[in-house]
């Protein structure tokens, strides 16, 4: 079987006939796992005895006459999001050891149903990034050229095909960008979708799970199972509080997508001609453009950070050395803060914490805070509006190629990064970043963006428009 | 010149709910550290709060038992600050929003006349956990089974004028409370808690002096005392011209006076902003309606009743129902022995008198309503007289044991048997032949004395009924 043709489903009838057992497949990847993660730095922590224990805990399911959906699938999880049998690091050095005592909601749906945890994939200091730059243990290589990074370390576990699934966080876009940097197909739901219970988020209000893959269809084929009301997040939406499903996308591409134009301006040629090209295929295809304007794209990624740095420093407040990390010996309580402190978070979780602090404080709540929470609404509203006009909406998922490994990226840059994805998280709305075109030889995706629980109508469109993404040949077995 | 006192209470009450604030940990005392406790409420990274409806619910009855106005649109905020004993480095409590404000509540002035004390806020918000200090103050060690634990905080406006009068608003707010069965109101055990705000100003001023706040008061006496304490030391100052420092001062009930804790009242900058983690909480106009009609009886209705369906003086009435579980305490026994002026002598009298010795509530004792009712019984039955019965419910009280145990166990039953009686009663007249001889010659009285003999040489155990009639016959015969 060639894992990298193949789809979930497919794969997991695979397992499910006994034409493959779930060991063998796990054993295979296992393997392509480590030769790989010698290369590229994907991994932070691999499961090894215990994805063989579960594949073989499915195979004596299937012996038992069961057929789980996911039987065998191999999964990577990034290391924000806790999963008790492997460590959960958080990109954190005084992490690397941590053992969640719980399971996040979404890898136990996944392993009920049969899927296999590979491993803990790399992430930046606290997820606070999206290139894996700040990670403690170095950045993970873009597969697609190993001289630059691949914004997210589970893409690149996708477009290796080491597996078939990766879930990841989402908060100003690390999920989306890193697919669009690694040519892959990235998921960020509307809020209230997926649970999000078991994800470290440095912001509550952005971070979401979402779910990389290579196709639209291995999306669906995930985002049915781990979707849906979740007690232990009180924020998922309750049966029927869901739109029925929008899954299928009529024959015609009778769609209508709305296109910023002036929102490309930001972008360099190189960028904005990969765009271009793909606005006229699609359009060849049969979908219709209207031209709309998104007005608050920039206010929108200062009112993104603004919040989510307030946030960030609200929730590492926990990691002060009394319940988490070591406690650094000193004379008063506030001299232990500080030091064990300074210890537990990087250069990342300091600075954000600082600035978080900052933006909270007295006479600057009003100053950023409560205006940033101004902007918020208004952004909503003015996707919300733009959505009444069209069925989706066109934009690039990123600002910019992946970024070579070597060579200093300055701090505002980065965050410029965020342009396109952050105003999108701060909508609440759905949207898949999916494979554009090449820019010489390096992948470049942009954003579709639907209303409300549209997910299976933005995979389907997905799978319309890009019929196969290439992956490379790790994943024979 | 003559000063004017200003006080404002802020008392903290835990609610009475089945599970915690925040998560499905039982809200209950337990002494073993650490075992009511989950993810949520030691503060795990990626568990998310889910709000308890019961404790919102209680929460609102309390402010509308309050006489408060109702937000129907309320939610929570974190209050910023690192301390050990909180898990998640900030603390959730309604901050901006409070469920219940502009209440009132009525109380009695030193001249004995209603005076409304009128009630600023109540909100609602989390407990934190206790540190626990080891001997010899090396180290000191958190227990979280209180973390998390439902508050609601009741603050007043600073309209109470006298130590006493703080007593009896906390008196009145804890017979309330009591009453709507929000809350248990022990102080003792901590829950409920009280801060106290105090400045002093020239009579007739508008403005308000400089304030010290109080903490630590352990008991509603010590509230008073302590603020007893607290107006003669700010007199003093005054009285030298001199201004009162503000600062946070602590009660040490040993000394029986107040120490510095903290230098300044220095206004701490919690950051607050509202949970993005918590859906805000919406009540429905018709169900903060249900829940103010099915607000429980008060002390004032019970009072009245019980003088109407009784026929207890007024007094009676007024100390029976001066805390509820003392009311339930009359009533639970009334079902068994339905003699209410005889069941509210025994509780105001005995009773009282044991409970008030070992700083009890009726809820708390081992003799309970039931066995005071078959105490009573024993002594219409004749079984014992009323003096040994006094005995019998000390042990009992003490003890545990049910009154029945005792009298068998300490052989206590009143000797009723004729033939018993007759030889003690001959021994009686035959060592006391002055007295018989006064009873003949018409000093009938004088039989009062020798039924005292008769029960001195029967250790109390005769049926003194029985003991007259056989003497009179004796003597008569």
């Amino acid at each position: 079987m060639e894992l990298r043709k193949t789809t979930v489903r497919e794969a997991a009838e695979e397992v499910c006939s006994g034409r493959i057992s779930a060991y063998r497949l796990i054993e295979m990847t296992l393997n392509n796992c480590a030769v790989l993660n010698e290369g590229l730095n994907i991994f932070n922590s691999i499961a090894g005895i215990d994805a063989l224990e579960q594949a073989k805990a499915v195979d004596r399911q299937i012996a038992d006459g069961e057929r789980p959906p996911l039987a065998g699938i191999p999964v990577a999880v990034k290391d924000d999001i806790c999963y008790g049998v492997l460590p959960t690091g958080f990109g954190s050095a005084a992490f690397r050891e941590f053992f969640s005592p719980y399971t996040a909601t979404v890898v136990e749906r996944l392993m009920d149903k049969g899927a296999i945890v590979i491993g803990k994939t790399n992430l930046d200091e606290m997820s606070l990034g999206s290139t894996t730059l700040s990670s403690p243990s170095g950045p993970t290589l873009n597969p697609r050229d190993s001289d630059r990074l691949s914004g997210s370390a589970g893409a690149a576990a996708v477009a290796t095909g080491v597996c078939m699934v990766a879930l990841e966080s989402d908060s100003g876009g690390a999920l989306r960008q890193g697919a669009s940097h690694c040519g892959v197909v990235g998921l960020r739901p509307t809020t209230g979708r997926v649970s999000r219970h078991g994800l470290n988020a440095f912001s509550s209000s952005f971070g979401q799970i979402g779910i990389t893959a290579a196709s639209g269809e291995n999306i669906n084929s995930v985002l049915k199972i781990i979707s849906g009301f979740d007690e232990n997040d009180a924020s998922t939406a309750r049966p029927g509080d869901e739109p029925p499903l929008q899954g299928d996308v009529p024959d015609s591409m009778d769609l209508k997508i709305g296109y910023p134009a002036a929102a490309f301006d930001y972008l360099e040629p190189a960028l904005r001609e990969v765009f271009e090209q793909a606005r006229d295929e699609y359009a060849a295809r049969g979908f219709r453009f209207i031209d709309l304007e998104l007005n608050y794209l920039a206010e929108a990624l200062q009112a993104y950070y603004v919040i989510a740095l307030a946030e960030t420093s609200s929730n590492h407040s926990r990691f002060d050395g009394i319940r988490f990390g070591e406690t650094e010996k000193a004379g008063d309580l506030e001299a232990l803060y500080s030091r064990s402190r300074s210890r537990i978070l990087g250069r990342e979780g300091r600075r954000s914490s600082v600035f978080g602090a900052f933006l909270l404080s007295k006479g600057n709540y009003d100053r950023y805070y409560r205006q940033a929470l101004k902007v918020w609404s208004l952004v909503k509203r003015e996707f919300a509006g733009a959505l009444t006009k069209c069925d989706l909406l066109m934009l690039p998922a990123v600002k910019s190629l992946p970024r070579p490994v070597s060579g200093e990226t300055e701090l505002l840059d980065s965050w410029t990064d965020d342009l396109y994805c952050a105003p999108v998280s701060l909508s609440g709305l759905p949207a898949i970043s999916l494979p554009a075109g090449q820019a010489g030889s390096l992948p470049v995706g942009l954003q579709l963006v639907g209303p409300p629980f549209s997910e299976e109508m933005l995979a389907a469109v997905c799978d319309r428009v890009v019929p196969e993404i290439n992956i490379f040949p790790h994943g024979n077995v | 010149m003559e000063f004017e006192v200003v006080i404002g209470l802020e008392v903290h009450v835990e609610l009475q709910t089945e599970s915690k604030l925040f998560c499905s940990c039982p809200n209950c005392f337990v002494p073993e550290p650490n075992v009511n406790t989950c993810p949520v409420c030691l503060g795990f990274p990626g568990a998310r709060p889910r709000l308890n409806s019961h404790a919102v619910r209680q929460a609102l009855t309390a402010s509308l038992a309050l006489n408060c106005e109702i937000a129907l649109f309320s939610y929570f905020d974190r209050k910023n600050y690192f301390y050990p004993d909180m898990p998640k480095g900030y603390q959730l409590s309604q901050y901006f929003e409070p469920i219940g404000s502009d209440g009132y509540l009525v109380v009695e002035d030193d001249g004995g006349q209603p005076k409304t004390v009128r009630i600023a806020r109540v909100h609602m918000e989390e407990d934190a956990g206790k540190l626990v200090h080891a001997a010899g103050g090396a180290s000191s060690m958190v227990d979280y089974n209180r973390a998390g634990v439902p508050l609601v905080e009741i603050v007043t406006r600073p309209d109470l004028r006298s130590s006493g009068e703080s007593r009896r608003y906390l008196e009145q707010l804890k017979r309330i409370l009591q009453y709507a069965r929000v809350s248990d109101c022990k102080m003792e055990e901590g829950s409920l808690r009280c801060d106290a705000n105090i400045s002093l100003r020239p009579v007739g001023s508008e403005t308000l002096g400089s304030k010290t706040e109080l903490k630590n008061m352990n008991s509603f006496k010590a509230v008073e005392k302590s603020l007893e304490h607290e107006i003669k030391r700010q007199k003093n100052i005054l009285k030298r011209n001199e201004e009162v420092p503000s600062q946070t001062l602590r009660w040490e009930e040993d000394r029986q006076e107040t120490i510095v804790m903290r230098g300044k009242l220095e206004a701490h900058d919690y950051r607050c902003f509202t949970d993005p983690e918590l859906a805000p909480i919406e009540l429905a106009p018709e169900e903060v309606d249900r829940v103010r009609k099915a607000l429980p009886e008060m002390a004032e209705a019970r009072a009245a009743r019980f003088i109407s369906d009784y026929g207890l003086p007024e007094y009676d009435a007024g100390v029976l129902t001066s805390s509820r579980c003392l009311a339930d305490y009359f009533e639970t026994c009334l079902k068994s022995y339905n003699n209410p002026k005889v069941v509210s002598n025994w509780i105001m009298g005995e009773l009282s008198a044991h409970l008030n010795l070992a700083g009890l509530e009726a809820d708390q004792c081992l003799f309970r309503a039931e066995d005071l009712a078959d105490l009573l019984k024993m002594i219409d039955e004749g079984l014992i007289s009323g003096k040994i019965a006094k005995d019998v419910l000390e042990k009992s009280f003490q003890s545990g044991k049910t009154p029945r145990l005792v009298v068998e166990e300490e052989g206590l039953l009143q000797i009723s048997d004729h033939s018993e009686l007759e030889a003690v009663v001959e021994k009686v007249l035959a060592e006391n032949p002055d007295s018989v001889e006064k009873y003949r010659s018409g000093a009938t009285k004088v039989i009062g004395f020798l039924v005292g003999q008769v029960m001195k040489e029967t250790g109390g155990k005769a049926n003194p009924g029985l003991v007259n009639e056989l003497l009179v016959k004796k003597i008569e015969g």
